[in-house]
């Protein structure tokens, strides 16, 4: 594997640049933007050369833009905080309730576990909008409409599937025999999986509930159909710079930055176990 | 509020003082013109609070409220404390962004949800609305004594904007009928007409356009006098919205219709006559010779705000999009405004209008408050506050475009809004016909015409297959 | 090596807890199932004759709303959109996703910085990395139509002509979603066995055969783990479409999701969306389904082996 030529080493490093390039330019460009008014951003033909200003994140931060058409509200934060808030509980829910499950799939086979398991991946098949619609009618009529627990519980629907399907996988490659070892030794079941099954699948887990997260924060219908403008996530407030007096462009582009950083930070954090975690247990063994 | 500031106000409403010194007055007190503003209407307020009526009826109750994210709404919101102290009732409301304003509406409307008592909304949304049983029939509280306060003055309403809100529920049925329902009330409204760019009409030379032959060639002139921009905006998203601004104002005033209404009541199809297929080839010709290079994704804010870049010499939309971009962007103050006939025949523009009206919930559970709130956001005090202080245009009262402050503050900053608005409102109205499919049939309108446009189908064939669609569409759903 | 420890004492910790699997998994099947009842409504819906603005027209007419389908040249149009959106996208972000991985496999810290920086478009919604292409894509103040231009795409239209519309999408869509597949496949490359290679390598055997006849095979689990969930979401898009070009020009993009939305949201015509739906959903099972089958296969075969 290690017999590089030079011009493979140089077709390389093209096709790397070139990966980088169409993946980090459009957020290189909005990152950009964000610091930039209108007047500049909409300059033809476009310009790296401009004075950065701090307006926009201002506007965002502070709830208010002041133009010349007034002053405008902006409730960009409560947003960012509701989109963190419903993605982080929708995870842990998702993670107390999946990886139980997956660990009685993928460890302890069973009689129906195999249909059970296609069953819960299958929740995952139906369209979003085919349930959404008759859900508003019930969600009102049992009194989730406008909650964070009706959201969240809904958000399983789309944390759930993922979490079950990476874990268990997980679990099924993961050797066993520690945890055999331990059983013998005479502790129950639930200090045998709290202690030795977890710490083991702690990476698969990790690696899950990051994407589980990544999926939750980039949803967008579930809130708006579901919930009142206090609990809309950022998806739906970025669209609020785009109002009959004006588009806010510049606004847009910081508010676009400002929702990548939280997940971009969590992944940064997370990224020991991320590939590995997503290796389905190919530990040595 | 003080005393020596509540003085001042008085005098200026009884008229023995005039609106500068006022401002003066109240600056001295350290009262900037915003608040003055406010201020103004706390006085108009309490002559309201005086006209015998029952104000605090409802005090202690609190209604929720929809809104769209908009000037209009923010007109609300400022004046909102004024109304809780005439009243003592409580107001909350969410506001949504346009883009998926109705989305959301029809979501909150359609599972039953008594959260919100009432919302903005669109004439055309209540032929959804209405039918559906989700709105009430504001004519039950606009007729009863007991429930509107007396200087409400309902006929002050413009009549073309006030019946485009009324409809009978017959599909087909004339809007603003003997029988029709009053489904909601105009806060404000949008005629169609042209927004130009004066500073590059005057380099190029160019004249205003009077019809739609010598529109086409003025947008292409324009486009060659323009470095790297467009001729003329209009809108072209997969849209009904496409439809009702501009193209929807031309074609009527050709006399042309969407749909034929028989004597029996059945519609069908009318938009592939010959006079409608010369008038849809212009337009196709228009865009694709000067119009803008992603017309099809074009909805008002990219025409609006192209125009106010200096990337389009003018737009044939909204007024009040010309009116919002003509400040705070690059060509702020070089727009001007001009009423258009398409038709050389015609005597006067006959704009298809855009309105911003308030519903009242029909899953609402304190109704009788609720419209305390919309007599009052709909009354003659707070469209004149928003008119005067804040950018509620146009009005849609009456009394309103008759306050001699407004019309300044308007010609002093827009010349010739005024004129434009007083030349086409007389043919001002709703051009559609009332029926369950508007959407269906306006987005397929849509569709095909970015398909005439793109030259995939030519004018004349892509009209009589869209004709032949809607009349099965129209067939199917028993009204044809 | 699981299997030396495996058979006997699983079966000692069924007997003694039989019950325990169940225990475990009961709960997230009891937080999902809530959601048949509205998936039963929803077929409900799919057999009536039901417009909101026309309630008087309400009733049951089981099968009609299907039937119609048959003789409608849109929904057939919207079939075709869908399918070949899903197998655009899906094919191109699995060979594009494919090729990253196999550029970053070794593990070095500039691989693995890379590899996360890469996750940020995965990162941004949807609907939020629409907005951005659609700036980025503008005639006027758009960098990627002045890019265009210089290379000599005068008047390059992206999204607004129907010759590119449905490029752009897909391009958008490969630009927000080949990150996904490339993290697992880069976590399945990583996690190979070393030994086949290294005995491939002693025995001078071409590279290319060893990556058809020896990665690509050990590798097939991961890719159909990535392209089952991609294939899901794919086939059933919403948000990069309808922010885009709302189904536009014409039908070129009307795929089912935007479709049933329009339906729903502004004709609210429920019965005809719901059909729509309903048939996403067959597809999408039975899209899934051979999947699984495939999937769960392989990895007994797996075990088998090991």
């Amino acid at each position: 594997m290690d017999t590089q030529s030079t011009l493979e080493k140089v077709l390389r490093g093209i096709a790397i640049t070139a990966v980088i390039l169409f993946f980090m330019f459009p957020i290189f460009w909005i990152f950009l933007m964000s610091f930039q008014t209108n007047e500049t951003i909409l300059r033809v033909p476009p310009s790296i050369v401009f004075e950065p200003t701090l307006t926009n994140y201002k506007a965002l931060i502070t709830g208010r833009l002041e133009s010349t058409a007034g002053a405008l509200e902006i409730e960009f934060m409560s947003n960012l905080f509701n989109s963190a808030y419903l993605s982080t509980m929708a995870v842990i829910v998702g993670l107390i309730l999946g990886v139980p499950a997956a660990y009685a799939f993928g460890r302890l086979k069973f009689r129906g576990s195999e249909d059970i398991a296609f069953t819960l991946l299958s929740f995952r098949f139906a369209p979003p909008l085919l349930v959404l619609l008759p859900l508003t009618i019930y969600f009102q009529q049992i009194g989730l409409a406008n909650t964070y627990f009706g959201l969240i519980w809904v958000y399983q629907l789309i944390v759930l599937p993922l979490i079950l399907w990476i874990v268990r996988g997980y679990f099924e490659d993961i050797p066993a025999d520690i945890e055999y070892a331990y059983r013998i030794a005479g502790h129950g079941f639930w200090a045998t999986f709290r202690k030795i099954a977890l710490p083991l699948a702690m990476p698969g887990i990790a690696a899950a509930g990051l994407l589980a997260f990544i999926f939750a924060w980039n949803n967008f219908i579930f809130a708006l159909v579901l919930a009142s403008a206090d609990k809309q996530p950022v998806t739906v407030g970025a669209l609020a710079f785009v109002t009959a007096s004006g588009i806010q462009y510049g606004q847009i582009a910081a508010g676009i930055v400002l929702s990548i950083l939280p997940t971009l930070a969590l992944a940064l954090y997370a990224q020991r176990y991320l590939v590995e975690g997503l290796s389905l247990g190919a530990v040595k063994g | 509020m003080y005393d020596k500031e509540k003085k001042l106000i008085d005098a200026y409403m009884a008229g023995s003082m005039s609106r500068r010194s006022l401002i003066r007055g109240l600056g001295s007190l350290g009262v900037t013109a915003a608040t003055a503003g406010v201020l103004v209407n706390a006085a108009a307020t309490r002559a309201l609070a005086q006209n015998g009526f029952d104000w605090k009826k409802h005090s202690g109750t609190t209604v929720k409220l929809l809104l769209n994210k908009h000037p209009y709404a923010d007109a609300l919101i400022a004046n909102l404390d004024n109304f809780k102290e005439l009243t003592g009732m409580d107001v909350e409301y969410d506001v949504f962004p346009e883009d998926v304003y109705f989305d959301k509406v029809t979501a909150a409307l359609s599972s039953g949800s008594t959260e919100y008592d009432a919302f903005m909304t669109g004439a055309y949304m209540t032929w959804t609305y209405g039918p559906a049983g989700w709105v009430d029939d504001l004519n039950e509280y606009i007729m009863d004594d007991s429930k509107t306060n007396p200087d409400y003055n309902w006929e002050d309403v413009l009549e073309g904007v006030r019946k485009s809100c009324a409809w009978n529920g017959r599909p087909g049925g004339a809007l603003g009928s003997d029988d029709a329902k009053q489904w909601c009330i105009p806060l404000a409204y949008e005629q169609n007409n042209l927004t130009y760019n004066k500073r590059v009409f005057d380099s190029a030379g160019l004249s205003v356009p009077g019809n739609i032959d010598e529109l086409v060639e003025t947008a292409a002139a324009a486009k060659a006098a323009m470095d790297g921009g467009y001729g003329i905006g209009v809108r072209g998203s997969r849209s009904w919205a496409t439809i009702h601004p501009g193209f929807l104002s031309g074609y009527a005033n050709f006399g042309q219709k969407d749909l034929n209404v028989s004597d029996d009541g059945k519609l069908s199809a009318a938009m592939n006559t010959d006079v409608s297929k010369d008038y849809h080839a212009k337009w196709v010709k228009m865009i694709q010779d000067s119009g803008a290079p992603d017309w099809s994704t074009h909805t008002w804010y990219q025409v609006g705000t192209d125009v106010g870049a200096g990337k389009s010499a003018m737009m044939f939309d909204a007024d009040i999009l010309g009116y919002f971009m003509n400040g705070g962007t690059a060509e702020a103050g070089n727009l001007a405004f001009a009423p258009f006939a398409a038709n050389p025949d015609a005597a006067a523009p006959t704009p298809n209008i855009w309105i911003w009206a308030m519903s009242m919930a029909s899953a609402s559970t304190k109704k009788d408050a609720t419209w305390y709130f919309m007599q009052w956001v709909t009354g003659p005090e707070h469209d004149l506050f928003g008119a005067r202080e804040m950018d509620l245009v146009n009005p849609a009262r009456s009394s309103v475009w008759a306050d001699e402050m407004f019309r300044d503050k308007l010609s002093k900053s827009y010349p010739g809004y005024v004129e434009m608005h007083d030349l086409s409102a007389p043919g001002a109205s709703i051009k559609f016909t009332a029926q369950p499919l508007f959407f269906d049939l306006t987005t397929e309108w849509a569709a095909s015409m970015q398909k005439m446009v793109a030259g995939e189908v030519p004018v004349d064939e892509g009209l009589d297959q869209l004709a032949a669609s809607v009349d099965s569409q129209l067939k199917d759903a028993g009204l044809g | 090596m699981a299997d030396i420890a495996g058979p006997p004492r699983r079966r000692g910790l069924r007997i003694s807890r039989g019950w325990l699997p169940y225990v475990l998994s009961l709960p997230a099947l009891l937080a999902c199932i809530g959601i048949l009842i509205p998936f039963f409504t929803a077929v409900a819906y799919s057999l009536q004759r039901y417009r909101l603005s026309q309630p008087w027209a309400h009733k049951w007419n089981w099968g009609e709303n299907y039937l119609n389908f048959m003789s409608d040249p849109s929904f057939w149009n919207t079939l075709r959109v869908s399918m070949t959106y899903a197998f655009l996208t899906v094919g191109l972000e699995l060979l594009l996703g494919l090729g990253i991985a196999l550029l970053l496999q070794k593990r070095t810290r500039f691989n693995n910085f890379v590899s996360i920086m890469l996750l940020m478009p995965l990162m941004t919604a949807p609907a939020l990395a629409s907005l951005m292409w659609k700036l980025m894509t503008n005639p006027g103040f758009g960098i990627l139509s002045y890019f265009a231009a210089l290379i000599g795409l005068e008047d390059f239209r992206w999204a607004s002509s129907p010759q590119t519309a449905m490029l752009t999408v897909v391009l958008v869509d490969m630009w927000v979603y080949t990150p996904f597949i490339m993290i697992l496949l880069l976590a399945g490359l990583r996690s190979l066995p070393q030994q086949p290679f290294e005995a491939a390598a002693l025995d001078g055997v071409p590279r290319l055969f060893v990556f058809w006849r020896i990665t690509l095979p050990m590798l097939t689990p991961f890719l159909l783990t990535a392209v089952l969930f991609r294939v899901i979401e794919s086939i059933q898009q919403f948000d990069i479409i309808y922010a885009m070009t709302q189904g536009g020009p014409g039908d070129k993009l009307t795929v089912f999701q935007v479709e049933a939305y329009l339906n729903f949201f502004q004709s609210t015509n429920v019965g005809r969306s719901a059909a729509l739906l309903m048939i996403l959903w067959v597809i999408t099972y039975i899209l899934s389904t051979i999947f699984i089958k495939q999937w769960l296969k392989l990895r007994e075969r797996q075990r088998g082996e090991t």
